[in-house]
C-alpha cells in the first residue's frame, strides 16, 4: 500500500513539475511580441492588420502577464492548446495524427538501444582486453562522439545516395494509399507495422519496416553507446567485489556467476541511465525524423520552431516534460524492485 | 611428513604469481602445507605475506592478473582408497566447481562485503544446495509430492498438477543423473591417466577435459518447461524444500527465528548475523575442509568469541577439518592444533600450537609472539623492525633477511630448505642446518 502512496505523491509532484515546465515555456512565449502570439488564433494566412489587432484585443494577448498565464493555464485545463499552422490543425488533432509515427520508431528503437547496450557491454567485460572488449570500446566511443545529424546523414548517403536502398519516409506512395484511403484496412493502434499484422497485409508490414531500419539504427548507434560504457564499467565492477569471490567459492558456473550474480547488481546503474537515455532519444527524434523524413512528434516540433508556431511548441514541450516524469517514475519503480537496499516511502 | 594423521589436502613447491603493469608480484614462494583430516590447521603471518592466496589457489580461486605457475595440490577426498588424490591443478574447471562448496567452502574476512546485496539469505545459502545437492532436493520433493497426492481425492484437478509436477521434476533428475553418470565415467578415465605424461595420453586426457567442461545436466523436458512461465512453476515444490533446508541449517547455526531471516537481505542483518550466514552458505554441502579466511578480524570482540565458539563446535561436530587463517597469535593458540608462519610468500615454520608457542625456531616466529602485549608486561613492547617487502622484487636468499636480527652471510644468497628440525616441527632457516632437504 506505501508503494501505492509512493505512486501517487511521485504522480502529484508531476503537476508540480508540469506547472514549473508550462511557467518556463509561457515566459518564453511572453519573450514574443503579441503580434507573434496571435498566430496561435489564426486559421489563414490572409489576415489584414486590423483584424490582427481585433485577435489581440478579443484574446487579451495585452494584459498583464500573470492573467494571461492564467488564462492559458485556464484553456490547457479545457483541453485547448490552440491552433498549428504546421500541423494544419488543431494542436491536439496534430498530435494524435504524429504520435502514432513517433512511437512506432521508439516501440523499435528503445528495446534495441537497451538489449544492445547491456549486451555489448556486459560481453566487453566478460571477455575483458580481448578483441570483442576493443571492438565494442571503439564502437561504444564511436557512437557516443558522432553528433546524430552527421551520422543520419551519412548513413542517408552511403545507402540511399549510393546503393540506393532504404529510401526516407515512413512509407511508399503506394503503401500509403493503402494505410490511409482502402476502406479494408483497419487502423487498430495506428502504428503502421502493427496494424500490417493484424490486417494481414505482408506487402505494408514489409514496406514500413523496411524504411524502419535506417532510422532505428541511426537512434540505436548513437543512444546505445552510453549504456554500453556504463554496463561495462558496473559490470568489472560488479565482478571485482568480494561477493562474486564468495559464489565462486561456492561452485557457481559462469553462467551462475555473470547473470545471477554480477549482472543484477551491474544493472543498477544502468537502469538509471537507460531512464536517461529514453529522455534523449526524444530528443535524438527531432533531427533523426527530419533527416529521415517521417512525419512524427520530433518532424513536428522541428518544423514548429522553424515555423514560430507557437501551439505546437508550446504543446510538445510540456508533453515531453510530461514523458520525463514518468520515465523517472518508471525508472525509480524498477529500481526499488530490482535493489533490496532502496526502500520507496 | 607426518604420517600418523591422515592427509586431506597438501600443497607442494606452490608458485602463485601476479601479473601486475608494475611487473610480477611474486605471491607465493614454493608454499609446501599439509592439513590433515581431523584436525584445525592455522596459517599466520602478517598481512600480505600469502596466507590468502596459498587458501585461493588450494580451491583454485586465484583471481586474474594473479595465475598458479608451478607446485603441486592434491586432496585426498576419498578416505577408504588412500592412493586415489586429486590433482587439482590438472582438474577442469567444472571439476573444481564440484568440489568448491561442497567438499571445500570457505568463509570469509568481511561477511557483509562477501555477500550478495540484491539477493536474499534464503537465495544465497540455497544456491548451495541448488548446486550440489539438487538431485537430493528433487528425491525429498518427489516424495513429498507423492504423499500429497495420495491423500487428495482421485477426481481432484490438483491432483493432476501434481502428477504433471512429479513427472517434470523425474525428468529433471534423470538429466541430472544421467550427468553425473557420464562425468564420473570422464573423471575416472582421468584418475587412470593422471600420472601418464606421454603425448597420446596428454592429448586423450585434453580431450576428456574438454568433455568434462561440456557436460551439463540435461533433459529435454524439463528444460524446456523451465522456459516456459505457466510451466515453470513446477519447480515450486523444490524451492519450498530447499527453503525448508535453509531454514534448519540456519537454526542448527543458532540463528534466532530463521523463517524470518531467510527472507532478509544482507544489509538488514547485523555483522555477527551476516558472517553467520557466510558460514551457512559454506556449510551448507557438509564440506570436508573449511577454510576460514580470518572470518572474525572484522567484528565486534564479543561477535568474534561467538564466532569462534561457532567454528569450534562445528569441528567437533560436522567438519572434519578447519583450515584457519588469521593474523592473531591469540586465537590460533586457542583453535589450532598445527600452525604454519609465512613470511613474504615463504613458509617460515610449521609446529603443534604448543611447540610453537615454547619453542619458536625462525626468527621471525620469535618476533612475532615477542610482539604480542602480555597483561603483566613493562618493557616496552619489541617489534620486528622494517615492513614486509615488495614482492615485485623481494628480497635474495631467504625473504626474511633485510629484517632478521641473526642474519648470516649465507642468508643474503640461498634459500634456506626446510628441515625437520624435531619430529613434526619444521623450520626454513640456515640457522638450522638439518638433515638434509624436504
Amino acid at each position: 500500500m506505501s508503494l501505492l502512496a509512493y505512486i501517487v505523491r511521485r504522480l502529484l509532484l508531476m503537476v508540480l513539475v508540469l506547472i514549473g515546465v508550462s511557467l518556463l515555456v509561457f515566459t518564453m512565449m511572453m519573450l514574443l511580441p503579441p503580434g507573434q502570439r496571435v498566430a496561435i488564433y489564426v486559421t489563414n494566412d490572409r489576415v489584414s492588420p486590423a483584424m490582427m489587432d481585433a485577435l489581440i484585443a478579443k484574446y487579451g494577448l495585452n494584459d498583464p502577464a500573470p492573467l494571461q498565464y492564467f488564462r492559458w493555464l485556464r484553456n490547457l485545463l479545457h483541453g485547448e492548446f490552440g491552433y498549428s499552422i504546421t500541423a494544419s490543425s488543431p494542436v491536439l488533432k496534430g498530435f494524435a495524427r504524429f504520435l502514432p509515427v513517433t512511437l512506432e520508431l521508439v516501440l523499435y528503437a528503445a528495446p534495441l538501444i537497451i538489449l544492445t547496450g547491456i549486451f555489448l557491454g556486459t560481453l566487453g567485460a566478460v571477455r575483458k582486453d580481448t578483441a570483442m572488449d576493443h571492438v565494442t570500446r571503439v564502437l561504444a566511443i564511436v557512437g557516443f562522439s558522432l553528433p546524430t545529424f552527421w551520422l543520419g546523414l551519412l548513413l542517408m548517403m552511403i545507402f540511399y545516395g549510393f546503393l540506393g536502398i532504404f529510401p526516407p519516409g515512413a512509407l511508399s506512395t503506394d503503401v500509403r494509399n493503402i494505410v490511409f484511403s482502402d476502406p479494408t484496412w483497419h487502423p487498430y493502434t495506428h502504428l503502421v507495422t502493427i496494424d500490417a499484422i493484424l490486417n494481414w497485409r505482408w506487402q505494408v508490414f514489409w514496406d514500413a519496416f523496411y524504411r524502419m531500419i535506417l532510422p532505428t539504427l541511426n537512434l540505436v548507434v548513437i543512444n546505445s553507446a552510453l549504456i554500453m560504457r556504463l554496463m561495462r564499467s558496473s559490470m568489472l565492477e560488479a565482478l571485482g567485489q568480494d561477493y562474486m569471490m564468495t559464489a565462486r567459492a561456492k561452485g557457481a558456473d559462469r553462467k551462475t556467476l555473470f547473470r545471477r550474480h554480477a549482472r543484477r547488481n551491474a544493472m543498477l546503474p544502468v537502469i538509471t541511465i537507460s531512464g536517461i537515455t529514453f529522455a534523449e532519444l526524444m530528443g535524438s527524434m527531432v533531427i533523426t525524423e527530419t533527416i529521415f523524413d517521417r512525419k512524427g512528434i520530433g518532424w513536428w516540433m522541428a518544423q514548429a520552431a522553424l515555423q514560430l508556431d507557437v501551439a505546437a511548441i508550446m504543446f510538445d514541450v510540456l508533453f515531453l516534460g510530461t514523458i520525463y516524469v514518468v520515465v523517472n517514475l518508471v525508472v525509480d519503480l524498477i529500481y526499488a524492485y530490482v535493489d533490496p537496499r532502496v526502500r520507496l516511502s | 611428513m607426518s604420517t600418523a594423521l591422515q592427509t586431506l589436502v597438501e600443497t607442494s613447491d606452490l608458485h602463485t604469481n601476479f601479473y601486475t603493469f608494475e611487473g610480477v608480484v611474486r605471491a607465493l614462494n614454493g608454499v609446501s602445507i599439509v592439513v590433515n583430516r581431523g584436525e584445525t590447521y592455522g596459517l599466520v603471518g602478517e598481512s600480505g605475506c600469502g596466507k590468502s592466496v596459498t587458501v585461493r589457489s588450494l580451491m583454485r580461486i586465484v583471481q586474474p592478473p594473479g595465475r598458479i605457475d608451478s607446485g603441486r595440490i592434491v586432496l585426498f577426498l576419498n578416505e577408504r582408497d588412500r592412493s586415489r588424490g586429486i590433482e587439482i591443478l590438472q582438474r577442469t574447471e567444472t571439476y573444481m566447481q564440484s568440489i568448491r562448496g561442497s567438499d571445500i567452502s570457505m568463509i570469509f574476512q568481511e561477511p557483509g562485503a562477501a555477500l550478495n546485496p540484491v539477493l536474499s539469505v534464503l537465495d544465497q545459502v540455497g544456491e548451495s544446495y541448488r548446486l550440489h545437492r539438487m538431485e537430493q532436493m528433487i528425491t525429498e520433493t518427489l516424495a513429498g509430492l507423492e504423499g500429497e497426492r495420495t491423500a487428495m481425492h482421485r477426481n481432484s484437478p490438483r491432483r493432476a498438477v501434481r502428477r504433471l509436477q512429479a513427472a517434470l521434476l523425474k525428468a529433471e533428475r534423470r538429466g541430472l543423473q544421467r550427468w553425473a553418470a557420464l562425468v564420473g565415467r570422464i573423471d575416472n578415465e582421468l584418475y587412470l591417466l593422471e600420472d601418464r605424461q606421454d603425448v597420446e595420453a596428454l592429448a586423450r586426457k585434453e580431450s576428456l577435459n574438454r568433455g568434462r567442461d561440456r557436460a551439463r545436466p540435461r533433459s529435454g523436458l524439463a528444460s524446456i518447461a523451465r522456459r516456459v512461465p505457466l510451466l515453470r512453476r513446477y519447480r515450486r515444490p523444490i524451492n519450498a524444500t530447499i527453503r525448508r533446508h535453509v531454514v534448519e541449517l540456519l537454526r542448527s547455526l543458532g540463528i534466532p527465528n530463521p523463517e524470518n531471516v531467510v527472507r532478509r537481505y544482507p544489509h538488514e542483518l547485523s555483522g555477527g548475523m551476516q558472517q553467520r550466514i557466510v558460514i551457512a552458505i559454506a556449510l551448507a554441502c557438509h564440506p570436508t575442509l573449511l577454510i576460514a579466511d580470518e572470518p572474525t578480524s572484522n567484528l565486534d570482540v564479543t561477535i568474534q568469541a561467538q564466532i569462534v565458539e561457532l567454528i569450534k563446535d562445528l569441528k567437533r561436530t560436522t567438519i572434519s577439518s578447519v583450515l584457519f587463517i588469521t593474523h592473531d597469535l591469540g586465537l590460533v593458540a586457542e583453535v589450532c592444533d598445527r600452525v604454519t608462519v609465512m613470511y613474504a610468500g615463504d613458509v617460515s615454520e610449521t609446529a603443534t600450537v604448543r611447540e610453537l608457542f615454547r619453542g619458536p625456531l625462525h626468527p621471525y616466529t620469535a618476533g612475532l609472539l615477542a610482539s604480542v602485549p602480555k597483561v603483566d608486561q613493562r618493557e616496552e613492547l619489541s617489534m620486528i623492525p622494517g615492513a614486509v617487502p615488495n614482492l615485485i622484487r623481494p628480497p635474495e636468499g631467504c625473504r626474511f633477511h633485510p629484517r632478521c636480527p641473526k642474519r648470516m652471510e649465507i642468508c643474503e644468497i640461498q634459500k634456506p630448505p626446510t628441515v625437520e628440525h624435531s619430529r613434526g616441527h619444521w623450520v626454513a632457516c640456515h640457522l638450522y642446518p638439518g638433515r638434509g632437504n624436504a
